[in-house]
């Protein structure tokens, strides 16, 4: 038979494409040229976070946005920025001074026209903002008082007032929702003309978004004056891909990355891993007023503060959370105001458990369906240590909207919650959806806990609401109505060459990263 | 001719109606699309407002004929999490996958068919094993896996390719390599097998009477008729390239149609996936039917109709 032969011309091909691809591929980017390579598992589809409500886009907003507000990353007190000052005229109204060398990255002046538009547009149900409900609720009306000078009317005594006019409500020149408010459509976000840090070069949705350190920023800004010249949001969605990209020095900033992969990558490569807090914490939420069925075991008390008793929660932070991650005691998280740490505590005591558990009438135990949504490691490691004492919890793990229509339905006994609170320091972020009297998750039928939990949140004067808080995170842990479990941590990872410092609310201020 | 086209088409009308319908019916059953726009931590008002806002409030039924309605006039619908047009958001990321699509194809028959030819040229020779182990072994690995192994030995120790993206033809090979990998075996195979019999045949035997041999004699007259199996086969591999490249474009953050219907899918966006699936089911049938033409061209003794 006949020997093959390559014909020579392929033969050439194949060895000029061979020295073609022989040439290392340049970094993208890096510290040689000022620009950051931030990778998202979901990228950004809109740079307008007023029609957007996803973590990611909170993070790119604090560059390109700024509000009135904003918390104080060290203290998470909220302190001006947009805005030059304040003053609560009455407990339903305040007025804001804007400061005048505020500019838009079009280079037009920042004036109170400009913040009353975008409050009045937001709160017109036409505008279809994402969080025109939100502020419907509280804000009556905000009027122009001079060219620099707003006042915002309150429905009522709204203590996260300051709050909300931080990043929820990034501000807008005048007349930028014209044409969408003629076409009634949601505004596309591939541009942005705003008064941050950052202006918006380009944005790709599914692929980047650039970003570029806006000269006309204004100097006195707490922000302050950016380090790094470019910032390039890309979204890549595999973790191994993000891990590769960070090792070949395509990306220099990760975030919310698994522990497992952050700390073996952190411990070996060119990048270090960084842990941090996040204001997110862990909870079970149990059906104490008998919604899913008067049997349901969970209606008393003592079987409610043996489960409490029964959950070895810091062995599971410890193996399973780790980080930054920190075992509670309240139902909030500890950096929030009024989060009350005075509460009754349930150490982890399973033979006291067992003894309550004989005391409700179950000395052999029982059996309840819990809930799970996320956290499968964590629920599993529950129902372990509660099988320890006879408890028999079959984990039930769904889909989100799965276990919201169950719990519309009051099917459900039990259910691992979380909740991060929109990175709010204040109880009233978590109190608010978890305590009214109309929410579904609120499984008490405890009249009492609304009046504190949400009566703390009708008032403005901080010592009157700590002590509402007081009474009803204490009521909350002493009739045992959530095992509070722990707080999450965040990890990042992070380039050797890049100085970034984790925020103690889990919202990490690109602006203040800076090269080595 | 004509009837044979019509039928077909009708039957991809058919076809895809179906699998949209399944499609939108799982996708609300398995996931609040209010909730997975708004987010995890979003509050109950935000989501309410938002399931109001694009009418998740109304009967599934009312939901589902208001998207056909829209279909049957030429509107794709909108996407909910992109906010553009569903036609437009389709176009724009089909070259990303059209072009992996055929890169990976390319890889196959590059690869599949002359590893075939030599194996059934050398039937049951060490290097019929070896075409066979490297075909066994290629269907074996999971793609996800293969892309991360080829990342790390090509993007990140020796950085010839980059990791991932998809703006220069570069960010296409490795998962092209991938995606293209998964095809080998089955064109191979199909090859030899089909070669052996081809190969076995009388008028082969008069082929190399008359003084044909190697080459000449495989691909002047022997592929031809070796190669309808394999058109066909090809046809359906690069099907599955354009609409099943999900993995190999996550992998490898290429901004393809495989990743919008992912995106789609998890983002709760019902009009895009639905549309992706119709253009998916479609763009099957329309490959097969291309593949009979071809079978046609390829054997004058085939006829449509």
């Amino acid at each position: 038979m006949k020997t093959f032969r390559i014909p020579r011309t392929a033969l050439l091909a194949v060895l000029a494409l061979a020295a073609a691809l022989a040439r290392p591929v340049p970094a993208v980017a890096a510290k040689s040229d000022d620009t950051l390579v931030i990778a998202l598992q979901r990228g950004i589809t809109s740079v307008d976070y007023l029609y957007t409500t996803k973590r990611e886009y909170i993070i790119l907003s604090l560059l390109t946005d700024d509000g009135l507000t904003e918390v104080d990353p060290d203290t998470l007190e909220v302190r001006p920025l947009a805005a030059k000052s304040w003053k609560r005229v009455d407990d339903k109204t305040i007025d804001v001074t804007i400061r005048d060398d505020v500019k838009f990255h079009d280079g037009s002046p920042l004036t109170a026209d400009d913040v009353v538009y975008t409050y009045e547009w937001v709160l017109d149900p036409k505008s279809r903002a994402n969080r025109s409900k939100q502020f419907r609720e509280w804000l009556a009306k905000v009027e122009k008082t001079g060219p620099y000078t707003v006042r915002f009317h309150m429905k009522y005594p709204y203590p996260l007032a300051l709050h909300a006019m931080g990043f929820s409500m990034p501000l807008r020149k005048k007349g930028t929702y014209d044409a969408i408010a003629k076409s009634g459509a949601l505004p596309l976000g591939q541009t942005l003309n705003g008064i941050g840090p950052y202006r918006v070069v380009s944005v790709e949705p599914g692929r980047k978004t650039v970003i570029e350190r806006f000269d006309g920023y204004y100097k006195e800004s707490p922000k302050g004056r950016p380090a790094i010249k470019r910032m390039v949001f890309r979204e890549i969605p595999d973790w191994g891909t993000q891990e590769a990209e960070l090792m070949s020095g395509g990306v220099q900033w990760a975030y919310d990355v698994p522990y497992d992969i952050a700390s073996s990558l952190g411990a070996s490569g060119p990048v270090k891993f960084v842990n941090g807090p996040s204001l997110r914490v862990g909870f079970l939420v149990l059906d104490a007023a008998g919604l899913s069925g008067k049997d349901n075991p969970l209606t008393k008390l003592a079987v409610r503060r043996a489960l409490n008793y029964a959950i070895d929660r810091q062995t599971i932070v410890k193996n399973i959370v780790r980080g930054d991650a920190r075992v509670i005691d309240s139902a909030c998280h500890p950096a929030q105001f009024g989060c009350a740490q005075d509460v009754m505590k349930y150490p982890y005591d399973p033979k006291k458990a067992r003894e309550l558990l004989k005391e409700a009438g179950y000395p052999n135990g029982f059996s309840f369906d819990l809930w799970a949504y996320r956290e499968k490691d964590s629920a599993e490691a529950i129902a372990a240590d509660l099988a320890k004492v006879g408890i028999r919890a079959k984990l039930r793990y769904v889909q989100l909207a799965t276990l919201n229509e169950a719990r519309k339905k009051h099917e459900i006994q039990s259910y691992f919650g979380s909740w991060e609170s929109g990175s709010v320091p204040d109880t009233a972020a978590i109190a608010d959806v978890h305590w009214s009297a109309t929410t579904d998750r609120n499984m008490s039928g405890d009249p009492k806990v609304t009046e504190y939990m949400i009566g703390a949140q009708r008032i403005s004067d901080p010592a009157q609401r700590k002590a509402l808080y007081e009474k009803g995170l204490q009521r909350i842990a002493e009739q045992a109505y959530w095992v509070p479990l722990y707080t999450f941590s965040l990890n990042y990872l992070v380039s050797n060459d890049l100085e970034f410092h984790p925020p103690k609310d889990g919202l990490p201020r690109l602006y203040l990263a800076k090269w080595k | 001719m004509l009837s044979y086209a019509l039928r077909r088409g009708v039957l991809a009308i058919a076809v895809a109606i179906t699998v949209s319908l399944a499609t939108f019916f799982l996708l609300n059953f398995a996931t609040d699309p209010a909730q997975a726009l708004a987010g995890e931590d979003a509050t109950p008002e935000v989501v309410q407002q938002i399931r109001e806002e694009y009418g998740f409030d109304k009967p599934l039924a009312v939901q589902y004929l208001r998207w056909l309605g829209g279909l049957v006039h030429g509107d794709f619908g909108q996407s909910y999490h992109w906010r553009s047009p569903v036609g437009a958001l389709i176009a724009s990321h089909a070259p990303v996958t059209i072009r992996l699509a055929l890169m990976a194809i390319a890889i196959t028959i590059l690869v599949a068919i002359p590893l075939g030819a030599i194996a059934a040229l050398r039937p049951n020779s060490f290097v019929d094993r070896l075409s066979l182990s490297v075909a066994v072994g290629a269907q074996a690995i999971p793609g996800f896996w293969l892309g991360l192994v080829l990342i790390i030995l090509f993007a990140v120790k020796f950085p010839i390719f980059p990791v991932s993206g998809d703006s220069t033809w570069k960010h296409f090979v490795l998962p092209a390599i991938v995606l293209g990998a998964g095809s080998v075996p089955s064109v191979m195979r199909l090859t030899r097998s089909g070669l052996l019999e081809v190969l076995g045949s009388d008028y082969i035997r008069t082929a190399r009477a008359k003084g044909f041999r190697g080459v000449r004699l495989l691909t002047r007259h022997a592929m031809r008729n070796a190669m309808l199996p394999v058109v066909n086969v090809l046809a359906v591999q690069l099907g599955h390239k354009l609409g099943g490249s999900v993995i190999v474009e996550s992998v490898f953050a290429l901004n393809g149609l495989g990743r919008l219907a992912w995106q789609s899918i998890l983002g709760g966006d019902v009009p895009t996936v639905q549309m992706l699936v119709f253009v998916f089911a479609i763009t099957f049938v329309v490959l097969t039917f291309l593949a009979d033409l071809l079978g046609a061209w390829l054997d004058p003794r085939i006829r449509l109709g």
